[in-house]
This record gives structure tokens, sequence and C-alpha cells, in this order.
């Protein structure tokens, strides 16, 4: 006995193209794995990443004006979805080059011949020396992009839950596959998934605490239910509370960063890059949503939870930073102080704050994801040489790297001329306009601090006599070279040209709702 | 206000002036080995380049009238953020030229005289190109129309000034001083960042123009934040207390730098930014009382110093310190006094650039010792060497008609238009000068040869001794020319106003009284060290052994007076400087590297630490919720 | 909106019936020092859900609860631990300082805080019920149909991506392929008799009255060891068991004392 009609929901397929390209490549890419011969996986994999991230791209440019909430509200696509996508299509796709990398290393690929060998076993050496390659990296690497894009659209915390599980759980997976130094990787991606199950248990929790305050997941209806209820009771705060969690947690907010410096060092290092750039992207672009569209009737409640976050954050990646030993170790403290200072823009609630965040977001991916290729090209002849006492003097060996990873380490201080200038004195001045004027003199001492562990490198790798055994900088193929040259060019044209850019994200300064 | 002109003809090449030297650093630090041989005389033609252009563009001011001299050119908008906005534009006035003029012009004399200083350094390319990035960067603040434009260059000098100070990396209190120069520096860029920050908050704008334009609707409350907020910012890059520690350990920089940037010109944009902000420190009363408090003090303190240090690089930038402070000053004084910090600054520029080459071309013959104590009787050896440094002297001390003399003068007289303590306070700093410049003078040129063992004094080559000539004869028409030819006052006027008040007394009476106490300071210096034999290894001031030399000095009254406790003072802010400054950064230093190791043991590397962390978390996220909502 | 029923007796008795033990299990799974334990509580945990679901009118819920997770994801566990081995357990010694106290005082504090702040929230709300929702298309299973077919749709479909990566992500950590092809039956034994090798049956190993684990070799009729008699493993890792003489000595005098 059917008494209801069922309607099919309308979904705009246009609009939501560039997740149904990729998800879709994604498994054709599985197929290709079952199907295609051995030696043609990896030219076939590759075209098909590239072909459908291009093609993705060109969707995503194609509507840039569409406005639409589609598949009965499950999914926006708004300005800064657009904006997202865009940014997240290119660092992907840079992310990818650095993947697809296979002539720095002397023995081949980025990742392990095979991840199911013991490391150090006879199997282990035998694939290795067979050039086999562990090409199933390629449809799981699709499947967190498409995680990645549902996850900045996601209009309902249904969805935003299996788009971030879509996005991490690959992610687990490539941080566990280096070519070298295996046991460290798979224990930073045990640690990784341990840690993300458990902060995806409070986003859960939080998320059906909401359900029951508002009778509804979706983003939009919590904020009706918020308004509708004047006395808004402790379920609403509880899961507010729990939901962000998990989600900060993403971000790599204090205290919910533990992971980031082992992640960060035990991923082989392109994954790292990829990663660095596109998780921070993904993770503030779904914050910003929740905390903008659907918690912004009552900002006065969570922004003092969040300056606390906020500060804790800066000031402990920035100072531990300091004392770090290990390139990568040292990136991801610094992408911990970089995610303090993006919740500036967070905290703003504005318009500005958002257009700022967005652009601090696009200026930070290009230049990590630009250091992590850097940090794949300094080598030794165990592998890359992520000790900071091996890039002494490094600047004078190699003056052209030397220069652009000083570029990149001037961005991310933010020092004027590079993207990383304009992207902070976007966010402060959008805090500043939002009242929060104490937060912002809180950043300017946090980035005076980090100013200095970025300057370190550069003064190691420029004043300082070459280590004992120096690093050496490989010759990598067109496919590092690209994906550093774009971070290198972006970086700096942001910097003096920064305009087309600040247009852009100002003309997405507003979520659809 | 005068209006602002589009950039035609010449103008149209602002941008080009910026380019050229940035042209050359890039080809220079990116160029690699292959330009090894021909990368620093690009790095000389780039800069001459600019001058020229510089001075073509001084001739096309000339030829406008007064209030036409405000040419803008933008280029593209840079930052436009909601109602933000900067651009990408310069602002060529009359204020700017001087400072064009004197940064190319220094500038590309300095990059010759490195030709020669730096003939021997494998690094002589990098040398090169960090110059002319600072030559750009300096040039960058000069012309900027907007505060943020300002902040680029103001950071972009920083960072050639740090590469600079820290370029014999080998040496590890090289590698320190550059730490030191960074540190301070960025507490005062702070200062410049949250002042732009207020005026963006305050006006809606960062534009010199607008800004300038409507500090009548700011209240002088924020006028002042804003006032004393820049003055950090030019303490920290001016090296005036009390963020003046860096300037001293500077100096362990290649010479050319120190006469380049530790003297001439990064080190007066402090003087810049005040001079450039009159509207804001006119309409600020106490922040403009700040900056003379800070410049007064910094007076005292770095001609002190520069009475007690041996080190002839260290002794000038005392008294770098202290002409710095002079500017500072009179740039404190407001209307009566713009013009003269800015006439100061120049005269300045070239007299203790010349002086500063003068002591890289000693130390060039003494195998690069910088102890006075163990120079003397080089008269006769470094000819040209002794005569332009004389003219340098002259200048300093304010003696007529050196370029020094009027400059300073002017300043003293100013101060006495607002007061005469403080007038009587610039005579006594000026009698000081005339004692250490003096000292330096005798402990170098006069007396016996105190030489090291194979050390075997020459003059210089051509191309040390030709900037070194050029700068004398600056040293000593300069003043004359700008403030006779020139009309320095009236030049300068359209950007930062100028007034003048009666004084009680005759200007001839202060002209007199300040060169009698000059010339007793430099007599008392000439008695000390150029008829007394220097000894090798520094006196003990203490007690006893004064007690012991006391016939030797009784016959000078002011050596009491002045010279011990100036030593004693001296010493006594050498080691404020190393355990006071010092002490406080380190501290700051240790107590954040504690706090970081302290935190760095969280990290256990534990799966179940990292989540009773991420509990502890939730449970702070929680409660704070909990409480707001209570409230 | 739906009228507020006020829960009767029987729903309240199994409220607070199912979720205690619910609770109980979920302590006892995280407290048992054995895997299986662990296992076999959280199967209470998860029937117990079942049964909660049932008593809210999701009965599809409740069986899917008992079916995938009871029936197939627990008894996969447990087949899994049984293979690894029931008897292995984690050292529970505590190496952080302070550990166990702060997760207790944080755990406590953190379940006070949300029990409190549910307790409040949800005080006088009642209970809505599934029925309407239910009715209004028709069953449970319809309606669940109908959400999962039409607002969540996208959610749904992108459910798939997870089982995919998860699928892939096991096979590329634990599918051990061959880096020579695999000898064929013919092939092996042929090995076995042109390495000049062992033809039969390996000697089993020894079984004396106190040793007869398989690290103890075999005793050769002259008294003294087979090395073949021990798994090649063991003999690599050097674990083989030694015979004293004396021990073979010694038992005989026990045996010939004890008969005398």
């Amino acid at each position: 006995m059917n008494t209801g009609t069922f309607n099919p929901p309308e979904i705009d397929y246009l609009a939501i193209a560039p997740i149904l390209i990729i998800f879709g490549t994604a498994v054709l890419s599985v197929l290709v794995e079952a199907f295609v011969g051995r030696t043609a996986r990896r030219p076939v994999q590759l075209v098909l990443v590239i072909g459908s991230l291009l093609v993705a791209l060109y969707f995503v440019i194609s509507q840039a004006g569409t406005r639409t909430i589609t598949a009965n509200g499950a999914l926006v696509i708004d300005g800064p979805a657009l904006v997202l996508w865009g940014a997240l299509l290119v660092l992907s796709l840079l992310g990818a080059m650095l993947m697809a990398e296979r002539t720095l290393d002397p023995s081949g690929d980025v990742f392990a011949a095979r991840a199911a060998a013991l490391p150090g076993s006879e199997d282990e050496r035998q694939f290795t020396q067979r050039g086999w390659v562990q090409t199933e990296v390629w449809p799981l690497f699709l499947f967190s992009v498409s995680g990645m894009l549902m996850f900045v659209a996601a209009n309902d915390l249904l969805l935003m839950f299996v788009a971030l599980e879509v996005m991490s759980l690959p992610l687990y997976l490539l941080a566990g596959m280096a070519r070298r130094r295996r046991l460290l990787s798979q224990e930073s991606a045990l640690k990784y998934f341990l840690l993300g199950a458990f902060s995806s248990a409070f986003f859960l929790y939080g998320a059906s605490l909401l359900y029951g305050f508002s009778g509804t997941v979706s983003l939009p209806g919590i904020a009706e239910a918020i308004s509708a209820k004047p006395s808004q009771g402790p379920l609403l705060i509880l899961g507010m509370a729990l939901l962000v969690v998990g989600l900060l947690f993403k971000v790599g907010a204090v205290p919910f960063h533990q992971w980031t410096p082992d992640v960060y060092q035990g991923a082989p290092s392109a994954v790292t890059g990829f990663m660095a750039a596109t998780v921070k992207i993904a993770a503030f672009g779904a914050l910003l949503r929740v905390m903008y569209v659907a918690f912004g009737g009552i900002r006065w409640d969570w922004e003092p939870m969040l300056w606390v976050i906020a500060i804790l954050t800066m000031f402990v990646g920035s100072i531990v930073a300091l004392v770090q030993t290990d390139i990568k170790r040292m990136l991801a403290y610094s992408s911990i102080a970089q995610s303090g200072f993006i919740m500036l823009g967070v905290i703003a609630a504005s318009a500005e704050g958002l257009s700022a965040s967005l652009f601090y977001l696009i200026a930070y991916g290009f230049g990590t994801i630009g250091a992590f290729a850097v940090i794949s090209m300094v080598r030794q002849s165990g592998g890359e040489a992520t000790s900071l006492s091996a890039w002494a003097g490094l600047g004078r060996t190699s003056p052209v790297i030397g220069a652009v990873f000083a570029v990149f380490m001037l961005s991310l201080a933010g020092i004027p001329l590079t993207s990383g200038f304009v992207a902070k004195f976007g966010v402060f001045a959008a805090a500043i306009e939002s009242g929060d004027t104490w937060l912002v003199i809180a950043a300017v001492v946090a980035s005076i601090i980090a100013a200095f562990f970025y300057v370190r490198v550069i003064v190691l790798m420029y004043f300082s006599a070459p280590a004992k055994e120096p690093a050496v900088v490989a010759v990598p193929s067109a496919f590092t070279t690209i994906a550093l040259a774009a971070g290198v060019t972006v970086t700096v044209v942001l910097g003096i040209i920064p305009q087309p850019l600040l247009e852009l994200v100002a003309n997405a300064d507003v979520f659809l709702r | 206000m005068t209006e602002l002109m589009p950039a035609e003809g010449v103008f149209s090449l602002i941008w080009l002036l910026i380019a050229l030297p940035l042209a050359g650093a890039i080809v220079l630090l990116f160029g690699g080995r292959r330009t090894n041989s021909w990368g620093p005389y690009l790095g000389v033609l780039t800069v001459s380049a600019s001058a020229v252009l510089g001075v073509l563009m001084l001739l096309g001011l000339l030829d406008r009238p007064a209030e036409e001299r405000t040419v803008e050119q933008t280029l593209f908008t840079w930052v436009f953020v909601g109602d933000f906005q900067a651009d990408m534009a310069f602002q060529l006035d009359q204020l700017s030229m001087v400072f064009v003029l004197l940064i190319t012009i220094v500038g590309a004399l300095i990059h010759v005289y490195s030709l020669g200083y730096m003939a021997h350094d494998p690094d002589r390319r990098k040398f090169f190109g960090y110059l002319n990035l600072f030559v750009a960067a300096m040039l960058l603040l000069v012309l900027a129309n907007n505060y943020l434009l300002v902040y680029v260059g103001w950071e972009g000098v920083g960072l050639a000034s740090f590469l600079l100070i820290g370029f014999w990396q080998a040496k590890p209190s090289a590698a320190a001083a550059a730490k030191k120069a960074f540190i301070i520096n960025r507490v005062g860029d702070v200062g410049l960042s949250l002042a732009i920050m207020l005026m963006f908050v305050t006006f809606g704008s960062v534009s010199f123009d607008d800004v300038f334009r409507s500090t009548s609707e700011a209240s002088e409350g924020t006028l002042t934040a804003i006032g004393l907020l820049l003055l950090l910012a030019a303490a920290g890059k001016s090296a005036q207390f009390p963020l003046q520690a860096w300037l001293l350990d500077a100096m362990e920089g290649p010479t050319p730098v120190s006469a380049l940037i530790h003297a001439a010109t990064m080190v007066t944009a402090g003087v810049y930014l005040i001079v450039r902000s009159n509207a804001i420190y006119n309409a600020a009363v106490w922040a403009a009382t700040a900056v003379v408090i800070v410049g007064l003090i910094t007076i005292f303190m770095g001609a002190i110093i520069g009475s007690a240090k041996d080190d002839i690089k260290k002794s000038l930038a005392g008294s770098t310190m202290s002409q710095i402070g002079y500017m500072i000053f009179a740039a404190g004084l407001g209307p009566i006094g713009y013009v003269f910090a800015i006439f100061h600054l120049l005269t300045h520029g070239v007299f203790k650039a010349g002086l500063f080459l003068g002591a890289g071309s000693v130390m060039h013959g003494m195998n690069d010792n910088v102890n006075m104590r163990r120079y003397g009787a080089l008269k006769g050896l470094m000819v040209i060497t002794f005569i332009t440094f004389m003219a340098g002297y002259l200048a300093i001390i304010g003696i007529p008609p050196f370029s020094g003399f009027w400059s300073k003068d002017e300043i003293i007289h100013a101060a006495f238009e607002r007061n005469a303590f403080i007038g009587i306070a610039t005579i006594l700093a000026a009698g000081i000068t005339g004692f250490y410049m003096t000292r330096m003078i005798a402990m170098t040129f006069f007396g016996k040869p105190r030489w090291e063992e194979g050390v075997h004094p020459h003059e210089s080559p051509a191309v040390m001794t030709i900037p070194l000539i050029i700068l004398a004869l600056g040293s000593t028409f300069m003043g004359m020319a700008l403030l006779f030819w020139g009309n320095i006052e009236s030049w300068l006027e359209p950007v930062t106003g100028f007034a003048s008040e009666p004084t009680p007394l005759p200007t001839m009476f202060y002209i007199g009284v300040t060169l009698v106490v000059v010339i007793i300071g430099a007599v008392i210096g000439w008695i000390t060290y150029g008829v007394k034999p220097v000894p090798i290894d520094p006196p003990h001031g203490s007690w006893l052994t004064r007690a012991a030399r006391k016939d030797l000095y009784g016959d000078a009254v002011n050596d009491v007076l002045v010279v011990q406790p100036s030593l004693a003072t001296a010493r006594y802010l050498s080691w404020f400087d190393d355990k006071g400054i010092d002490g406080f950064v380190n501290g700051i230093a240790r107590w954040v590297g504690l706090l970081a190791n302290t935190l760095r043991r969280t990290q256990s590397g534990l799966v179940r630490s990292y989540a009773l962390s991420m509990v502890g978390g939730v449970f702070v996220v929680v409660l704070a919720l909990l409480l707001v909502r209570m409230n | 909106m739906n009228e507020v029923i006020e829960p009767n007796l029987g729903e309240t008795l199994v409220f607070w019936i199912c979720g205690g033990l619910a609770v109980v299990g979920a302590l006892g799974m995280v407290i048992s020092r054995k895997a299986v334990h662990s296992a076999l509580w959280i199967a209470l945990t998860m029937i117990n859900l079942a049964i909660l679901y049932v008593a809210n009118s999701a009965p599809f819920l409740g069986m899917v609860q008992v079916v995938v997770y009871t029936g197939a994801v627990m008894m996969l566990f447990l087949f899994v631990l049984m293979v690894v081995g029931v008897d292995s357990s984690d050292s529970l010694i505590e190496t952080i300082k302070g550990q166990r106290v702060a997760a207790l005082l944080l755990g406590v504090g953190l379940t006070i805080m949300l029990v409190a702040g549910l307790g409040a929230g949800l005080s006088g709300a009642g209970t809505i019920g599934l029925d309407a929702a239910n009715a209004a298309d028709g069953g449970n299973v319809q309606g669940l149909a109908r959400l999962m077919f039409s607002d969540y749709i996208i959610a749904f479909q992108a459910t798939g991506a997870l089982l995919i990566t998860a699928a892939v992500g096991a096979m590329v950590l634990t599918h051990r392929e061959y880096w020579q092809p695999r000898k064929s039956q013919r092939e092996l034994s042929q090995d076995r008799f042109t390495d000049g090798g062992h033809p039969g049956n390996k000697p089993s190993p020894g079984v004396y009255a106190r040793h007869n684990a398989v690290d103890t070799p075999a005793l050769l009729p002259d008294g003294s060891t087979s090395a073949i008699s021990i798994p090649a493993p063991l003999r690599a890792r050097d674990d083989a068991r030694a015979i004293d003489v004396n021990d073979i000595t010694n038992v005989r005098r026990l045996t010939e004392g004890e008969s005398e």
C-alpha cells in the first residue's frame, strides 16, 4: 500500500559535473586496474587522471556564474564552492604531477613497488628491482579528490560526513605507501587512520545531536531552527561543539593537531604536498560553510571558542616549529600555524572574512605544494634529505632551487611581494573590521615568531657552511618541474598582482543558503 | 596640499628607477656563475642608470612650478579588498626626489668603491646582487604613494640589510649580528604594520593623499596612537632608543654596506617615515613630543658610545646613531624642523658615507684591523684617504663652511626656537661629537704608529679613492649648495611645510656658542689622544687607575666632567647593550625555546596520547561554548 | 507537527534495560584484555541497539543492524581473531605517565557534560516516534527508501566510493603477488627429486615424556638428533630445543627407579 507518491530529486547534472567526472573516472580507473595489462596501466591511469582533472576544471570555469542548490538541497554550487573547486582541481593536478614523478628516486616511483610486501623482505627487493608500480594509487587519488569536491559543496551534514570519509579514507592509504622509510610511513598511516576515525566519531555525534535539536541535517535547516527557537538549548551547543571538533581535526587546529607532524613526515612527500594543500582547503571550505550558513546566527556563541583555538593554534604551531630538526615536521607545524591564521577569516564571520580566507587558502596551497616539491628533490643517498642539517649551504650549491624554496618560505612567513603577505593582510584586515583587534595583535606576534623559523631555513641555506653529507638536488622530470614552476609563479604573481584573484574571491563572498 | 599630477614625459619612467636595480639583482642572484665576470659591472651600471634618470627627473621637476611638482604614477591596483584599496603606485615629489638622488648617487659611488673593496671576495657577484636589491627596495620605500607599499620596501630593505650584515656568514659574530638586526627590526615592523591597520580602520585608506587629507576627521587619540606606532617603526629601522642595539653589531657587514645602508640610506628611513607623515604628527602633539624625546636620548647615547669604542666602525656607528638622533629630533619639532631634518639627512648621508668609506680604506691598508689603538701616523701613508677623511671630519663636527655645519646649525637653531633647554642639550651633544671625532682622527692618522706585526699600510686603489674624493667634495660644498643655491627650505616646503619662529637672541650668537663648544670638545679630544701617546691596551677606567693618572688628566677639568663619566656611561651602555637588550632578546629566545621543548614533549608519537589530547580539546571546546552560553 | 506521544511503561523498560546493556557491552569491550572477549562484548552492544531500533518503530534498521553488524561484521571479526590466535593479548602496561588518570578524568568530565547537556536539552521534550513518518510513505522500509532515493541520493551513492576505496585499499595492503611464476605440482615434485633432497616424509618431531612439541628433535637410532625433524623456520631461528643426554638417562633412571 503506497500512500505517498515518489518524486525523484531534480539534479542539475551540469552544475555538479566536476564531481561526477572525477567520481566516474575513479570508478573507471578501478576497472583499468582490473583489465589493462601491467605495463600499460601507468600511462593509461595518468591520462585518465590528468584528463579528468582538466575536463572537470573546464566545467568549473565554464559555469563560473552558476549559483544553485540541487539534489533536493544536498549539494550547493555557489561562489565559494566554485572557487574552492577550481583551487582543489588545480592543486590536485599539481599533486598528481608530484605523485607521477619517477626520475628523482633512482629506483623509480615515489610509492612502494608493492605496498603489501613486507618492508625489508626479499619480495620487496624483487618488486623494486623489477620496476613494478602500485598503480592503484590513482583510483584512490581520484576518489579522494571527488570526496573533497563534495565536501566543500555539501549542504547537509549527512553528505558532508560521507564526503569527509570519501576524502580521508584514500589518504590514509596513500600516506602509508612511501617507497622509503616504509615503517615510518605505515606507522603514520595507521595513526592518521585511528585518529581520523576518532574525530569522525565526534563529527557524527555532533551531527546527530544537531538533528535532535533541529529535526534536520541540512545546514540552512539548522539555521532556520536556530532562528525559530529563541531558547536555544544545550543540544545545539553540544552538537555544534562536537561537529566543529571533527572539522578542526582536519584543518590541524590545536589541540587536534598532533597527527599532523607524524603524518606529514611519514607520508611520501608527494602525498604530503597534495594532502597539505588540498585537505586544508577542503576542510576550511566546509568549516566556513558550516560556521557561516548553519551557525551564522549564533556567532557570538562560537567566536570566543574559536578565539581560544585560533590563538593556541597560531602559537603552538609557531613555537614548536622553532625546535624542529626535520624539514617535513617543520612544515607540518607551519601548516598548523597557518591554520590559526586562516581561522581569523572564519572568526571574522563577514563577506570580507570569507573572501580573505579563500584567498589565503589558495595562496597557502600553492606555496605548500611547491615547498614539498622542493623537498622531494633534495636528496641524499638514503632518499630525501629531510634533516634540516643536510640543507645547510644548499642555497650556494643549488642557487635556483635555494631561491625558489626561499620564495616559498618568505611567502609562508608573509613577507611583502609574495602571496602570503596579501593573504595575511586580507584575513587580518577582515578580522579587524569585525572587531577582533586583539586577536589580530596576537596573530601579528605569532607571525613574527613564525617568521623566525622560516627565515632560519633561508639562513641555513645561504649562511651556513655545507653539511658533512650535503644534500644534492636531483634533476626532476617534467612532472615535478611543472608543479614547482606553477607553485613559484603563483606565489610571486599573487604577491605582485593579486588583484584578479582578489576580485574573483570578492565575487564569491556569500554562501548560497 | 598640492595636486597630484599625472606622470608624463620623463616621469612616465618612475617605475624604471626601481626596475633597473631590481633587474640587476635578479640577473645577479639567479644568473649563477655565468655572471661572475661581468655581474658586478652590471650592478654598477644599473644603479648609475637610475642615478642619471633621477637627475633627469630633478631637472624635470625644476621646470615645473612648485605646486605641480608632485607626480603620481599608478601601475596597477595591487590589493583591493572590499572598501580597501592599495595601488602599486609611485609618488615622486620634492621629498622623494632628494631621497632618490641620495640613494642612487651615493649608491652608485659605493658600488664603484665596492668593485675595489670586494675585488678578492669569492662571493662578489652575490654581494652586488644584494646591494642592487637593497637599492631597489629603498627606492620603492621612498617612491611609494601609500603606506602598504612603503611596508613592502621597508621589509625589502630589512631583508637586504639582513643578508648583507650576515654576508661574511663564516664569522659566527656576523651571523649573530644579522639575527639580532632581524629580531630588533621585526619589533619596529610590528609598529608599522599595526599603524597601517589602524590607518585603514580610521581612514579607510592607506594612501598618503587620503590619509593626510582626512587627518582632521580622526580623533587626536587615534592620531597619537598612529604617531607612536610609526615612531616605533622608525626607531627600529633608524636604530633609535630603545631599539638601537642592532646598529653597532651590524658593523660586522662589509664596510661599503655600513656606508650605504647603515649610515647613508636605510637607517634614515625612519626619518623619512616621520617627515612623510608630518600631517599626522602636526595633529598629534604628544606623539611629536615623544619623537623629540627619543631623538634627544639617542643623540647622547650615540655620542657617548662613539666616544668609547676603539673599533673605528663601531665608533662611527655610534656617531651615526647620534646624527640620526638629530634628524629624528628635528622631525619631532614640527614644521620648524622637518626641512632641516631632511637637510641634515642629506649632508650626513654624504659625509658619513665618506667617513665610512675612508674607514674602509684604512682597514684595507691595515689588513682589515678595526682597532684604532693599532693605527696611528697614517696621514703620510694614505694621503688621499686622510684628506677626504678630514673633509668628513670637519663636516660632521660642524665647522664652517663644511656641509654639516649648515645643517646641524639649523637644527640647533630650530631647537632654540622651541625651547632653550633642548637647544642647550643639542649644543652639548655637538661638543661631544667634536670630542669623539677628534679622538678618531688623532688615533688613526696622527701620533706614533702602533701597527701590528707585518702590516704595511698603503693607499687604496683609484677605484676606491675616486668615490672618496667625490664624497669629500660633497662633504665640503653640499651644505652651502643646498642652502644657498638649492634653497632647500622652499624646495621641500610644499611637502613638509615650513615655519620659523623668533629666537630671543640673534642667530649669530647661537652659531658662535656652538662653535666654541665644538672646538672645546675637539681640543679635549686632541689633548687626550693626539698629544699624549695612545696606549695599545685600553686603559682601565676604574677608581684606582684614574687616581693614579690624576695628575696626567688634571689639566683638563672637562676631562673628569665629560670624558670619564662618558666612558663610564658608555661602558654601562655597552654593558646594558650586552646584558640588557641581548639578555632580553636571548631571554625571550630561551623562554620560547623552553616552551617549545615542553610542547614538543607532548608529541610522544603514541596514538593514545594524541587521542587523549583530542578528548581534552573536546572537553575545552564544549565547556567554553557552554560557559559562553550561560553568560 | 506530529503529536507528542508519552512513552508507555513497556517502552520505558525496554529502553532502560537494553540501553544499560548496550553501555555495559561498550565498557566491556574497552576493558577486556582479550580481543575475542572484546568482540563478544561489542556483539552484545550491537544486539541491544538493534532491539532499541525496533522498539522505536524502525524495524528495518533493527534487522539490518542484526544481520550486518552482529551477523556479518562481528563474525568476520571473530574469524580473523581466531586465525590470528585467540591467545594473543596486548600488553596493557601503560608507559605514559598520567595517561590513565587524565583519560579517566576527561572521559568522566566529558560524560558528565554531555549527560547534563542532553538531560537539560531533552527534558520535557517527549517523544514523537516514527509512526507518523512511517505512515506517510506506507511503511518503514518505504519511508527509508524514499529518503534514500530523494534527499540523500548523492550521499547514498557516494557511500559506494567508500566501499570501493575500502576494497581497493584492503587489496593493496594485503594482496600478495608473486614476482616469479608459481610452480605447478609437477614442477614441485620434480624439484624434490632433482635436488637430491629427501623424497619421502620428513621424520616427525621427537616425542618424549617431557617434551613433545614441534621444537623437539627426533632421536636417531644412534642417540643423535635428526635436524630435519624440526620445521625449517624454527631451525632458522635457532629455536630448536637441545636434547640433553643427561635428560634421557635421568628419565630412564626415574622410570627404572619407579619400576623397582
